[in-house]
């Protein structure tokens, strides 16, 4: 009926008028994957009939996301986020390492970062990170006198690294859209996303090193342990630690010898850690262990640091169970998450903080959310379903590669759209709505013109391009005028800190954001380094 | 949560009665048919659960389940939490039950989900049937999340524009937004009306060795849902009506009582 042209510029208006009269993005999008296949078919080849014709494709788009495996882990994830933020875990994590930087310039500032990694690589959803950050870390660090712009920006900026470091929602929602593997990509964003964590703490050290008044030292607590003695006690926590990490591992293995799981077994993926093999190295490093708390350290120093440091503990179980079922082989990232709510649920009973309301609103606010995201991905599964059908992205990938525009500079048009459309819409939308057209275009670009030093595997454009994607991402939740992390923040600030105050706080570390994407694009092996 | 209940007034207590009953009752079925098939070897599994025939026991247990999650869910409902707006006629009653069964839901997921890794990994038993019950459970979960996000007004808008019109015509895009979301369900059915029903009648299952009938169930709830979807769409724009003109800003989103429980979490055991 309609060519595809005019049918790509009439929908692409129509959802511009959609949304802004307030239309729900999922149903906008529903809505008009309809008029896709009206414009395409004209209505007596669908109305003819009733009860069949082409519009069965949106049944068919909906089941498939509804039947879908991996989609389950958003709800899980978004599960245990609301479990952990509930839970005492992440003040201990504070004071725990607030303990081994005091004496740091900028120590509380660097905490913050890395607390927020850690926090990223328990669970994937912002917001929650930045309330908790700025309800631990902001008063602390105002009362020091740190410069306040540096204390929101660092709150902000790190608070937003959940969805760079996997686990990663906006990751699991690019893969199911491009159907790329969510492990792989998972496996690639860990490089860029601690990049960009090392450098907000560079940036951290050098901004207070060069000026000093911007972050003060608290004043000398004269218990508090100092410097050689301090170091000292970090490691013979360490070295406990490592006592019981190891010890696990070799009580694992020993079950898999025992049970025989870990037999080789010609095409099968050995165990990490888990082999028979591996058992001289595990009891390896539990001896050094031994041997660096007894010899080294002591028994009564290791006995203090292990008090200081004990806050710590439940992070790294949480990350290990997540991320270990993941990389270890053990479950994929749907169990993973379900692991992860269990492991959090039984963290939380040990610490005696688990009650009934506190599982029941989680589950409220977590059934909120997935309805809000996944009736996203419904209606867009729905429009991509019928405008693929229609022709589309074929049509605008062909358009745009036939335009012979440079590789890089098409690339760059991209980002420049995905910063822009961040800056008012929320990630869920563009990533379902924008990717099936943006990434088949990709796609068909010339992979050896893109990056400029070294290029990038074929097979790794797509992991590639969530990575920068995610990226991306970060700089949209701090942009203004609706950058989410900033009116997280603003609601658990000081009332005299504006959000014009908060919005300023952030303008270096959105140059640091787009620092790291341009690195992520001039270089695109960095995502390939762990693959 | 407050204590007193928002729609069910004297049948609170009733309620409570019946769902304690059913809870108990499954607990007592199901936990004997867990017993008799650890220790008295019988061979009823999750194979007799979807297809019970004859048996008695099964029967009574899926009964009982059932009763259990819809009349606790009930009951539940009487309670909103912080979160929650209150409920302002039937459809918002019916989202709130659903979005309390979706919730339990969410549970059961994980509790299959643990089950299936400990069976497969301690015991190096892998269950036939746990991938596809958290499948089963979470197709329901999604489509009625939906439903409850809608009558919780969360759905993803943008209110750049919305917010600079005079109410006139804010209550006319509203009415556009429901006749096309109408739209859309209907032609949602009318495209796969004849499909559902075959797919229904015959039961048709996923062609596994558990084999539950995925398509069948969840292809028919995608139709049903959405249809209840859109009567809530069309509920909210009648309870919206009179309503002042709303200026929403992303602190919106910001969930108060959510800080606040937060921030109690944190000074608690300081």
């Amino acid at each position: 009926m309609v060519d595809i042209g005019t049918l790509s510029v009439i929908i692409l208006l129509a959802m511009f008028v959609l949304l802004a009269i307030g239309m729900p993005l999922g149903f906008a999008s529903a809505f008009l994957a309809v008029a896709t296949l009206v414009l395409k078919f004209g209505p007596e080849l669908l109305y003819g009939n009733f009860g069949r014709g082409p519009l069965n494709v949106l049944g068919q788009a909906v089941y498939r996301q509804m039947t879908n495996y991996v989609l389950i882990s958003v709800p899980l994830f978004i599960f245990m986020a609301s479990l952990l933020e509930r839970s005492g875990i992440a003040r201990d994590m504070y004071s725990s390492l607030n303990v081994w930087l005091s004496r740091t310039r900028g120590g509380i500032a660097i905490v913050t970062s890395i607390m927020a990694v850690i926090m990223a690589a328990m669970s994937g959803i912002i917001g929650g990170e930045v309330v908790l950050l700025g309800l631990i870390a902001l008063p602390q660090m105002l009362r020091l006198g740190y410069n306040q712009n540096l204390a929101i920006g660092t709150i902000c900026a790190s608070g937003s690294l959940g969805t760079m470091i996997p686990p990663s929602i906006v990751l699991i929602i690019y893969g199911l859209v491009t159907e790329t593997s969510i492990k792989a990509l998972f496996t690639a964003s860990f490089l860029p996303g601690f990049m960009l964590a090392s450098f907000f703490i560079i940036y951290i050290v050098i901004r207070s090193a060069l000026n000093p008044d911007q972050a003060p030292l608290p004043p000398e607590d004269p218990d508090d342990p100092k410097g050689r003695e301090k170091a000292l006690m970090f490691l013979g926590f360490l070295s406990r630690f490592a006592l019981w990490i190891t010890a696990v591992l070799l009580g694992r293995a020993l079950f898999f010898t025992v049970t025989g799981a870990n037999e080789v077994v010609e095409g099968v993926e050995p165990i990490p850690l888990g082999m028979v093999s591996d058992i001289p190295w595990i009891v390896g490093a539990f001896a050094v262990a031994l041997a660096l708390i007894l010899l080294v350290v002591g028994r009564e120093r290791t006995a203090i640091g292990w008090a200081m440091g004990k806050g710590l503990i439940a992070p790294v179980v949480v990350i290990g169970v997540v991320l270990g079922s993941i990389y270890g082989g053990i479950t994929g990232i749907t169990e993973a998450a379900g692991m992860g709510v269990i492991a959090v649920f039984v963290i939380g009973l040990i610490r005696r903080e688990m009650t009934f309301e506190i599982v029941w609103d989680s589950l409220m606010r977590t059934l909120r959310s997935t309805g809000t995201i996944i009736w996203v991905t419904i209606g867009a599964a729905s429009l991509a379903a019928a405008y693929t059908l229609a022709g589309g992205p074929t049509y605008v990938a062909n358009m745009i590669v036939g335009a012979e525009l440079p590789t890089m500079g098409i690339i760059l048009v991209m980002m420049l759209i995905f910063l822009v459309m961040g800056m008012f819409m929320d990630w869920v939308g563009i990533v379902l709505l924008i990717m099936p057209v943006f990434l088949p275009i990709v796609m068909k670009l010339p992979v050896d013109e893109i990056g400029f030093l070294g290029g990038v595997d074929p097979k790794h454009v797509a992991i590639w391009f969530g990575v920068v994607f995610c990226m991306n991402m970060q700089v949209s939740f701090l942009s203004p005028p609706f950058g989410p992390a900033a009116f997280y923040l603003k609601s658990v600030a000081p009332p005299e800190i504006s959000l014009t105050d908060i919005f300023r706080g952030f303008l270096p570390f959105i140059c640091i954001q787009l620092l790291a994407l341009s690195i992520l694009l001039l270089w695109p092996g960095l995502v390939s380094v762990w693959l | 949560m407050q204590q007193e209940g928002v729609w069910l007034g004297p049948f609170r207590a009733p309620m409570r009665m019946v769902a304690i009953v059913f809870v108990a009752a499954a607990i007592l079925s199901g936990g004997w048919l867990i017993v008799s098939t650890l220790f008295l070897g019988s061979e009823i599994g999750m194979h007799q659960m979807l297809r019970p025939g004859e048996l008695i026991s099964v029967k009574l247990t899926l009964w009982s389940l059932l009763g259990a999650v819809v009349f606790s869910a009930i009951y539940l409902s009487d309670t909103i939490g912080t979160i929650e707006p209150k409920p302002q006629g039937f459809f918002d009653v019916l989202s709130l039950i659903v979005a309390r069964i979706s919730m339990i839901a969410i549970v059961a997921v994980v509790v299959v989900m643990f089950y299936e890794v400990v069976a497969r990994y301690v015991f190096e038993k892998p269950t036939l049937w746990a991938n596809e019950l958290s499948l089963w459970i979470a197709g329901f979960v999604f489509l009625f999340a939906g439903q409850y996000a809608m009558q919780q007004r969360s759905h993803i808008r943008i209110y750049i524009v919305y917010d600079i019109m005079p109410r006139w015509a804010q209550k006319m895009s509203d009415c556009i937004s429901v006749l096309l979301i109408w739209v859309f369900t209907v032609s949602l059915v009318w495209g796969g009306y004849n499909e559902v029903k075959a797919k229904l009648l015959r039961m048709e299952t996923f062609g596994t060795a558990w084999d539950p009938p995925i398509p069948a169930t969840i292809k028919f709830a995608i139709l049903f849902i959405i249809c209840l979807v859109s009567l809530q769409a069309l509920s909210n724009l009648i309870a919206d009506w009179n309503k002042a003109p709303e200026h929403h800003s992303p602190a919106d989103e910001i969930d108060e009582a959510e800080i606040e429980n937060i921030r109690r979490t944190l000074e608690d055991q300081k």
